[in-house]
């Protein structure tokens, strides 16, 4: 038995993209108990709120995160509707519902990428990022954009989507199904991945609930809170909807459900296209939001629930505007994931997690 | 299942009771908040069960009240209430894991609650045009009751805040009436009619004038520019017409 020892692990590490530290109470390898610290970027976005009015702030709110802009511009806009009452029209819905879900397929293959080059699997991690850019020419061809899209207002969305570029579209997506599936096949049956995933970071369906966990995380230890479920907006026009949830609660199926949830999404999409209802893509918005009004939503970004909160005062700047991402929820799950495991681990666990330190310090 | 969002006011004393019975009864816990006002600071505590998003809200927490942490029912709340404390200086006792102050690194203490000049402006502004706004409909109440006292038999409706009496009946009792008497009660009505458009221009007058006298000179140089010029064509068009 050795002596207990402090570990600092970040916030400078090469498997972390962003600033997070973690003290770890290591004894020989094994990791005893893991403190997280963040706040090294904290940013202030959202008392911006004060000085940019209800539609400026939402390029502020797109550029929270590089990976889930179109989510929060999104959730952002949706929470502001609320709050001033406007219904936006239902192809804009359901084109805001395409996009986000493109989000989530860009998104998750970029993770997958850094998981494969967390585990050393570097031709992996090529193969899944050359798959995105495929992901990120879609969006260029609808939005203009390949990260910041500035599609979003509040009252609808600013561009169209004609019938030859959903059709561009679907085929893209074919082809992305087609090359996908072998690498999903490289994720869920290689010896050497299994080697670095299969029963490390455990967390039991009790603990997930414990903590309020959200996201793929969650649903890997089968806890089923999918915001999606609620079928707010463009969703409510699936046929139906099933999340897609892992009982093992370990790397393996963290990386299994989002895995799946790509071929998911194309699925998501794909329906969505046949659906799509014609007509205005958005409303006039005038006014501003009522002295005291309030507001509240949840969106199911790529790595989980994310709720806003926004305050009106009377005027056209909001009182309060607040997201809350949903990496600061599972960071306490992630302790909890460490708890236990070899010091060799503990980059694979925290890259499970999916962390993002710009959505949390926003 | 659509969304569901519920707000509820609770006391600072109720906050421990309130975590200990979601934790009790299912509900999920979602994020806790604050909000800066000029009366205090709001703590918002969200949960969710079944699709029903809760928000309980403790209303103007002032910074030396001891708000007890609820990170003992709720281990995920830890991050949240050591964020409240760096932002906004609410002094939250007993978190699970407590950085005492140093969860963000800053550079001026309790950031969120510094109430910018703009917002200052904003506030005020809004303040004033509501007070505006509630004296005006006052004023219309007023004078259409007086209205109405004054001429108990009159049918009256508002126009844009100005009582416009109706002619109703009138024609009718003039049709037997001698036709001198007929023209001089024509004329007074005429009289009367232009005396309300005057004082309802009078009005509009003295409104704008207010309205610009809380304006930027600038802007309200502007404006003063605009409706000469809009004052100016008016009359040309009307001297055309002749």
């Amino acid at each position: 038995m050795g002596k207990a020892t402090v570990i600092p692990f970040g916030p400078q590490h090469p498997v972390l993209p962003e600033p997070l530290h973690l003290d770890l109470v290591v004894e020989d390898e094994k990791v005893l108990e893991a403190i997280p610290q963040i706040g090294f970027v904290h940013r202030g976005l959202e008392k911006l709120v004060e000085t940019r009015d209800y539609n400026q702030f939402i390029y502020v709110a797109e550029r929270i995160c590089g990976i889930c802009a179109f989510g929060h511009s999104m959730g952002y806009a949706e929470t502001v509707e609320r709050l001033m009452g406007v219904q936006i029209p239902p192809r804009a819905e359901v084109l805001r519902a395409i996009w986000h879900e493109l989000s989530r397929i860009h998104s998750h293959v970029l993770w997958m990428g850094l998981a494969a080059d967390a585990f050393g699997f570097e031709s992996l991690f090529m193969h899944c990022w050359r798959l995105r850019e495929r992901v990120l020419d879609v969006f260029e061809k609808t939005t203009g954009g390949r990260v910041i899209f500035s599609v979003v207002k509040v009252g609808g969305v600013v561009r169209d989507i004609d019938e030859g570029q959903f059709a561009e579209m679907k085929r893209v997506l074919e082809g992305i199904k087609s090359d996908y599936r072998q690498i999903c096949n490289a994720f869920l049956k290689d010896a050497s991945v299994k080697n670095r995933t299969v029963g490390v970071g455990y967390l039991s369906r009790e603990d997930a609930l414990e903590l309020s966990m959200v996201g793929p995380f969650a649903r890997a230890s089968n806890v089923n809170n999918d915001a999606r479920m609620l079928r707010n907006g463009g969703y409510a026009y699936l046929e139906g909807f099933e999340p897609i949830l892992d009982d093992q609660g370990d790397c393996y199926a963290r990386v299994k459900v989002r895995a799946l949830e790509v071929l998911q999404s194309i699925d998501i999409i794909e329906e969505l296209i046949s659906k799509v209802p014609q007509g205005e893509i958005a409303v006039p918005v005038k006014g501003s939001p009522a002295d005291g009004a309030e507001s509240s939503n949840v969106v199911e970004q790529p790595r989980g629930e994310c709720y806003y909160y926004a305050r009106g005062n009377g005027t056209k700047f909001l009182d309060r505007m607040r997201m809350r991402t949903p990496t600061s929820q599972n960071l306490a799950g992630m302790v909890k994931a460490l708890e236990g495991c070899d010091l060799a681990d503990v980059n694979m666990i925290v890259l499970t997690i999916d962390p993002c330190i710009s959505c949390t310090e926003r | 299942m659509a969304l569901q969002t519920e707000y509820l006011v609770t006391a600072l004393e109720n906050i421990e009771p309130m975590a200990r019975e979601r934790k009790a009864d299912g509900w999920r816990f979602v994020q806790m908040m604050a909000v800066n006002t000029e009366d205090g600071i709001d703590l918002i505590y969200s949960f969710m069960k079944d699709g029903v998003l809760q928000n309980n809200k403790i209303e103007h927490v002032r910074k030396d009240d001891a708000v007890p942490s609820i990170s003992g029912e709720f281990l995920e709340a830890f991050v949240f209430e050591n964020e409240v404390h760096d932002l906004f200086g609410v002094d939250i006792r007993d978190i699970a894991i407590d950085f005492g102050g140093n969860f963000y690194a800053l550079a001026q203490p309790e950031p969120m609650t510094v109430i910018s000049p703009a917002q200052k402006a904003a506030r005020e502004k809004a303040r004033a045009a509501a007070i505006a706004k509630a004296e005006r409909a006052q004023k219309a109440a007023a004078a259409n009751a007086a209205y109405v006292a004054d001429h108990p038999g009159a049918k009256a409706k508002r126009a844009g805040g100005v009582i416009v009496p109706s002619d109703d009946g009138v024609e009718e009792k003039l049709k037997g009436m001698d036709p001198e008497k007929v023209a001089r009660v024509r004329a007074a009505m005429a009289a009367k009619a232009k005396r309300a458009a005057a004082e309802q221009e009078a009005r509009k007058q003295a409104e704008l004038e207010e309205k610009l006298a809380g304006m930027d000179p600038e802007k309200a140089a502007k404006v003063r520019a605009a409706m000469e010029a809009k004052k100016a064509r008016a009359g040309a068009d009307a001297k055309e017409g002749e």
